[in-house]
């Protein structure tokens, strides 16, 4: 399983890498999106939690640009039944449920700087900021690796998947704001909200891991 | 994978998609040595009896069996099994190479790669982007995919699809070369390649 799993990740990274489709499309948006909510604002600060709503409003669209992009590309270029052949479904699953990962941490990496650097963001408790971008952005790709096969399978494009996508990532979304914005306050934050973002992560990788096989093999 | 012989077995096969039924009461038998042609018109479901027999698809009735000593678990046919068709496409960003790197399971794939590439006139071809092969090179290539791996069951839908004659020819011999240490199945309607099996099953 491990060798099937390398041998996936390779291939996507090196289409990916050639392509960069998904990746531009979604560091584009988020790019645009970061100047245009500076340029709008003019330079008024926004309180700690408006900031926060406004970070995981951007994160989130940019992330749905492109994390479906992983199995909706198989199907749109017909290389699915292929890769069916060529790599057995559960290494199929975890080589997408990491390249997602690796997506969405390149797509925190490109946000968050922007974000903090055009909004004038001050971070009061720096390492709780980190570790509620990466739980979140964490979860937030965890949740949508299933729902991506689905949508891929659905033969539905992007504004599908965040349809459906959105009610999942609900709590996600919720819980990250109120950690991030617990982060650019002055008062202690409390780790609870980054132990449910783990613990939910890690139910909702299970649970997608346990019914990939039914979504990715054909009636 | 297992030195024993294998057999193939489908009893009572149909399918359905919504009310309409695409073919059923399909029953045969295939072992080591052995060769099957599925014919039929078009829609008339060559493909996805081929999906099925190769567990790729489930049967609206009835089951498939592959059995090598013992019943093998569904789920690890695709190991052993070469499948090839026109559904199954390779990357188009990735060359014929990194195709067959990604396709490729025993740590000796490598080498029967290199043969099969020089076999099937891929060799100076070998690191172009698919996305710039022809249809016929892209048909070569799938071919090579489907035997990579030396598995003891071929399933090749439309095998000779896009081939010019120099390319049915290879597709010919080599397949006669390995028919005494396989199962072959192939959906066609060449008569050529039906000829090359030794039963048919008429659909439709």
């Amino acid at each position: 399983m491990g060798k099937d799993i390398l041998r996936n990740l390779r291939k996507d990274f090196l289409v990916e890498f050639r392509s960069r489709f998904a990746l531009n499309v979604s560091a584009s948006f988020a790019a645009i999106v970061t100047i245009a909510i500076s340029l709008t604002a003019g330079g008024v600060p926004f309180p700690a939690n408006v900031q926060a709503i406004i970070l995981w409003i951007i994160i989130f669209f940019s992330a749905m640009n492109g994390l479906s992009h992983i199995f909706v590309r198989e199907e749109d270029q017909g290389t699915a039944l292929f890769l069916r052949t060529a790599v057995d479904v559960d290494s199929v699953f975890v080589s997408k449920f990491i390249f997602n990962q690796a997506f969405m941490a390149v797509i925190l990496a490109v946000v968050t700087p922007l974000y903090l650097f055009f909004l004038q963001v001050r971070v009061v408790h720096a390492a709780h900021f980190i570790f509620s971008i990466a739980a979140g952005g964490f979860s937030m790709a965890a949740a949508t690796t299933i729902l991506a096969a689905m949508v891929a399978k659905a033969g539905g494009k992007g504004s599908l998947f965040t349809i459906i996508s959105f009610p999942i990532l609900l709590p996600v979304l919720w819980i990250s704001v109120s950690s991030t914005s617990a982060a650019l306050n002055a008062a202690p934050p409390a780790g609870g909200s980054l132990l449910f973002l783990l613990a939910f992560s890690g139910f909702i990788s299970v649970i997608s891991f346990l019914l990939f096989r039914f979504i990715w093999l054909e009636d | 994978m297992s030195t024993a012989p294998y057999s193939l077995t489908g009893e009572g096969l149909a399918k359905k998609f919504g009310r309409s039924a695409l073919f059923k009461g399909i029953c045969l038998s295939a072992a080591t040595g052995e060769s099957l042609s599925i014919t039929g018109p078009n829609g008339s479901g060559k493909s996805t009896l081929m999906k099925i027999l190769a567990g790729i698809q489930k049967p609206t009735a009835g089951n498939v069996d592959l059995v090598s000593g013992s019943s093998i678990e569904k789920t690890q046919w695709l190991s052993h099994i070469g499948y090839t068709g026109p559904l199954v496409n390779p990357y188009d960003e990735l060359t014929g190479l990194e195709n067959i790197a990604f396709a490729a399971r025993p740590a000796d794939a490598g080498e029967q790669a290199g043969r099969l590439l020089e076999t099937f006139g891929l060799g100076p071809h070998r690191d172009k982007k698919v996305k710039h092969y022809s249809s016929g090179m892209k048909q070569r290539l799938k071919l090579i995919l489907a035997f990579l791996n030396d598995p003891p069951v071929l399933m090749l839908d439309e095998p000779g699809m896009n081939l010019d004659s120099a390319g049915t020819a290879l597709l010919h011999s080599y397949l006669e070369s390995v028919r005494k240490e396989k199962i072959i199945i192939i959906a066609t309607n060449d008569p050529l390649e039906e000829q090359l099996c030794g039963r048919t099953i008429k659909l439709g």
